[in-house]
């Protein structure tokens, strides 16, 4: 039987700050339990099915939204009941082909497929390099705060943790 | 968007082609009904990997290359691996060659799923993007994603990882799967081979323009098998062959002035690689399964419409899918993951066969091992003459066509190459101008 939740580390663990997505998740699966399954993908159009028949799923990726300092932790919803989010063809940031195929043409196309959860919340990183190499200072010292919106999205769709010692968060409570 | 010329003319600026990798444009000059000029003009900006592997490691071109392309990163790592061992006078174990195989069946299954279904379908049956597919063509869509899964899982296994593998090296593999792990694809491939068997029958009912070229066809080729992860010569339909080592004295590269990519000629002429050119060259060794669902699909033994690479794609596809199944079947537990390499003083040519065509890497190395001078030539910048004359035959025979018409079929016409024209950038900006 599937766990009814699912938190999703995305990025390329190559490609500077695009690391960081797989690096929250994997500090979140210490603090999970069986209720909550962790992967990490570097492919979006992996998500269309691999998050099918889950009822919360938390996406955590590197984002570039411009204006913004690097590290920055923002989250937007994007579950069956919240607005489409902007796509052209593929990708609300890029115009190409499966290069550009993003998160957002991958929760539309799975809008329409009828494989979106009804709760997805994207907890986004703003990042500052894509280059190959490590993570930038800020995003990697942003890590925290990640985790910490990670669980507090888990805990607001009513999904228990067995416990964190991530920043600012009571042990135990994760939330 | 149309704009008119103080000289009468017109510009239609389509402003972007999408389901295309990378950035690049397209200018199309008509006066009085005739095509003047067609540039392919590629801006995706020098990324200086062949520089950049001057003076690392004969080790490191597995790694290093493979970062070129998220989509056919096993080519780039297959053609180096070859070349090295080439110049190091290795030859590697008949269980390596099967294992390079196997994966760079999980590129072709990742990659041509991709294109077919996401990039190019969309095209003939008439949407913009595959997010509008989807809603009238749901069960295409999501057997598309599970035949691309199933790439990336053969990609994940023998790979270390479903883009940018990093389980291959000079020599072979850090690791060998089990047989247990392997036999766990199964399932899925062998679903996939009957999807993708089916497929090839939804693909043949496109409606597919009239168009054929008479290009000089070139491809691997290996007496044992369809070419993938290598072959022993280099064919062509104009009846040259030769061994691979001998690839840079027929192929050359120049610069033209309008394109960042560098273009390549064949004996002093264009010529054209990729899937239409591999089956045509190589059609006695596709699988009696693949022939019979190619004829049957209305391909002869060799195809020349350019339109019809998506039939030919879709071929190949379920060839990947019984080629994993068969290796997997071969398969025991046991053998060494690699053999030693020691680095000697030389130059080499390894060659594979890309989903997009014949990608081929020239390194010179010194006895210590040191990269002293790289050569990268990818099948998209081979093919980048071959583009431009489709577009200039699609723009003469389709002359008549409203503008709006003309650049769909141009733009599809440019999607039949699947060009990875960057690995860079993400847009081609289409011009048609008419006076």
């Amino acid at each position: 039987m599937k766990a009814p939740a699912m938190v999703i580390g995305l990025g390329s663990p190559d490609r500077g700050d695009d690391a960081v997505g797989a690096a929250v998740a994997e500090r979140v699966r210490g603090v999970v339990g069986d209720g909550v399954e962790v992967l990490t993908r570097e492919d979006p159009t992996a998500l269309v099915h691999a998050w099918h028949g889950r009822h919360v799923v938390v996406l955590v990726d590197s984002m570039i939204s411009g204006g913004v300092a690097a590290g920055t932790v923002t989250v937007r919803r994007a579950g069956t009941h919240d607005a489409p989010l902007p796509t052209y063809a593929f990708a609300a940031a890029g115009r190409g082909g499966s290069h550009a195929f993003g998160v957002a043409g991958a929760v539309e196309l799975s809008r329409t497929l009828g494989t979106l959860p009804e709760h997805v919340a994207i907890v986004g990183i703003e990042s500052t390099t894509f280059e190959h190499g490590p993570m930038s200072p800020k995003v990697e010292a942003s890590i925290d705060d990640a985790v910490a919106a990670v669980c507090a999205e888990l805990a607001s769709a009513g999904i228990a943790t067995k416990g964190s010692s991530t920043k600012g968060y009571e042990a135990g409570t994760c939330a | 968007m149309t704009h008119q010329l103080k000289d009468g003319g017109q510009v239609l600026n389509v402003g972007m082609l999408a389901r295309v990798e990378g950035e690049g444009g397209m200018h199309i000059e008509i006066k009085d009904r005739k095509v003047v000029s067609v540039k392919l003009n590629i801006f995706e900006p020098p990324r200086f990997y062949e520089g950049f592997l001057r003076g690392r490691k004969y080790t490191e071109p597995p790694d290093i290359t493979a970062r070129i392309c998220g989509i056919c990163p096993v080519a780039y790592q297959s053609a180096s691996t070859e070349a090295m061992e080439t110049i190091c006078g290795v030859t590697t174990t008949a269980e390596i060659q099967l294992m390079r195989r196997l994966l760079y069946c999980g590129e072709w299954i990742e990659s041509h799923s991709l294109h077919i279904f996401m990039l190019h379908a969309p095209d003939f049956l008439g949407y913009d993007s595959v997010l509008e597919m989807a809603k009238d063509h749901a069960d295409v869509v999501n057997m598309a994603l599970r035949l691309k899964k199933a790439g990336n899982d053969v990609m994940e296994l023998v790979g270390g990882r479903a883009i940018h593998p990093v389980n291959v090296k000079v020599g072979g593999f850090y690791r060998m799967p089990t047989l247990t792990e392997l036999e766990g694809l199964k399932p899925d491939l062998e679903r996939g081979l009957e999807d993708a068997l089916a497929a090839v029958q939804l693909v043949s009912t496109f409606d597919f323009p009239e168009m054929e070229q008479d290009y000089n066809y070139v491809s691997l080729r290996h007496p044992d098998w369809y070419p993938l992860e290598r072959g022993t010569e280099i064919v062509a339909t104009s009846g040259v062959r030769f061994p691979v080592a001998q690839v840079g004295e027929h192929i050359k590269e120049f610069h033209v002035e309008h394109s960042n990519a560098l273009h390549a000629s064949f004996d002093g002429e264009k010529y054209f690689v990729g899937p239409l050119a591999r089956y045509s060259l190589n059609f006695d060794q596709l699988s009696p399964r693949c022939q019979e669902a190619a004829l049957k699909a209305g391909l002869g033994e060799t195809c020349r419409n350019p339109f019809k690479s998506i039939i030919v794609r879709t071929v190949e596809l379920a060839y990947a899918f019984e080629e994993a199944l068969r290796i997997i079947d071969l398969w025991t537990d046991g053998h060494a993951p690699s053999v030693p390499v020691a680095p000697r003083a030389g130059e080499g040519i390894g060659a594979s066969e890309a989903p997009r065509g014949t990608i081929w890497h020239r390194y010179k190395i010194d006895a210590d091992g040191v990269i002293l001078d790289a050569q990268i030539v990818p099948p998209t910048s081979q093919n980048q003459a071959s583009i431009e004359a489709d577009l200039r035959l699609a723009a003469e025979q389709w002359v008549d066509l409203d503008d709006h018409t003309l650049s769909h079929r141009c733009e599809t016409a440019i999607r039949n190459y699947d060009p990875c024209i960057s690995c860079a950038t993400h847009f081609l900006d289409l011009r048609i101008k008419r006076s």
